[in-house]
């Protein structure tokens, strides 16, 4: 079952859902709106999927920073949210998605047990201009069936992967081919 | 949870569902399919801004059918109204139309609890893609809520036809 907006107030209020900061106007019918944060990376050329890549920081001005199409760029939540006990799924706004702009690249499932700042994968039909803080994507909140196994126990091998990370993190899909 | 076909029909039949009109032809195991209404509109300027109105202009598809470009969005809309008091819908494409590598939204398949009306379509082709009015293009699913409903009441409620993005009214608030 997917929370209701009323029930995400209710589930942060009695701390089983983290968003930091929120906001109650940006709650919605049954999401909540999250805003971009203020730096992207990029990853120029042909990424190796077994080498860590190569990205470029770009800070984004107050004035705004023009998104290409054929690139990747990897942006970040300016919140950070997360819940041990509701499945997140962090998908674009509809706003957005009618300028053509991709949030999430086919992965909008999150781990039970993370809280941070979420990388959202961003990727644009035409050129589309975008600024820092914009509200820019929604979060839903679904109740899992079974014993939870927190992401923080093992991910790849890997104690917890991407759970501690804030900010843009690119791609560690190369350690699964260590 | 996710609703069956026959709760689908069910739920329409009691009025907790709108899907109008409403073909049980159109009933899958777990979803319904929606049909690709004959406007389109594209936006007059290559670049956009998030946060200015970007002007467009309507196309209306031919019988003869449309070929959709990969390196333009075009805003389509269902025939079908459809939205839920009651039930979350959650929209994507056919996997016919995945498979001839045309996405129907982007990354926005989530609709609110209490909008209804014709959804607004994000068509993106990644090869030249020929379209056609009517044509059965993608499916919405319907999801079981936990907790106190609150519904939408926003800016795309009760849209006709593609709707452009409204994003650059959040800078007003």
């Amino acid at each position: 079952m997917i929370l209701t907006g009323p029930k995400i107030q209710a589930e942060v209020a009695a701390g089983r859902i983290q968003i930091s900061p929120i906001q109650a106007r940006l709650l919605n019918p049954n999401s909540y709106n999250y805003r971009l944060g203020t730096e992207l990376l990029t990853m120029p050329g042909t990424i190796d999927t077994r080498r860590q890549p190569v990205a470029k920081r770009i800070e984004i001005p107050e004035t705004g920073y023009v998104l290409q199409p054929g690139r990747l760029y990897l942006g970040h939540t300016y919140e950070r949210i997360g819940s041990t006990h509701f499945v997140p799924s962090l998908i674009g706004r509809s706003s957005l998605g009618r300028l053509g702009l991709f949030l999430q690249i086919t992965a909008d499932l999150g781990h039970l047990g993370t809280y941070h700042k979420w990388t959202l994968e961003m990727t644009v039909v035409q050129p589309l201009r975008i600024y820092p803080k914009m509200r820019i994507g929604q979060v839903s909140f679904w109740e899992p069936q079974g014993v939870p196994a927190l992401a923080v126990a093992s991910y790849a091998g890997l104690p917890g992967n991407y759970a501690q990370f804030s900010n843009s993190t690119p791609s560690l899909v190369g350690k699964f081919f260590e | 949870m996710i609703l069956t076909g026959p709760r689908i029909q069910a739920e329409v039949e009691q009025g907790n569902i709108t899907l109008h009109p409403f073909d049980p032809k159109l009933v899958n195991p777990n979803s319904y399919d929606f049909r690709l209404g004959s406007t389109l509109k594209i936006y007059k300027h290559r670049e956009l801004d998030v946060r200015r109105p970007n002007a467009t202009e309507t196309i209306t598809i031919p019988e003869s059918g449309y070929t959709l470009r990969p390196d333009t969005l075009y805003l389509g809309h269902t025939i079908e109204t459809m939205g839920s008091d009651k039930f979350v819908p959650v929209i994507r494409g056919k996997s016919s139309t995945g498979r001839v590598g045309l996405f129907v939204h982007i990354t926005a398949d989530l609709i609110d609890l209490g909008w209804h009306g014709q959804s607004t379509l994000m068509l993106h082709a990644v090869q030249p893609v020929t379209v056609y009015p009517g044509m059965r293009i993608g499916q919405v699913t319907f999801w079981s809520v936990l907790g106190d409903p609150k519904l939408y009441d926003g800016k795309y409620q009760g849209s006709r036809g593609p709707m452009a993005s409204q994003a650059h009214r959040d800078f007003q608030s």
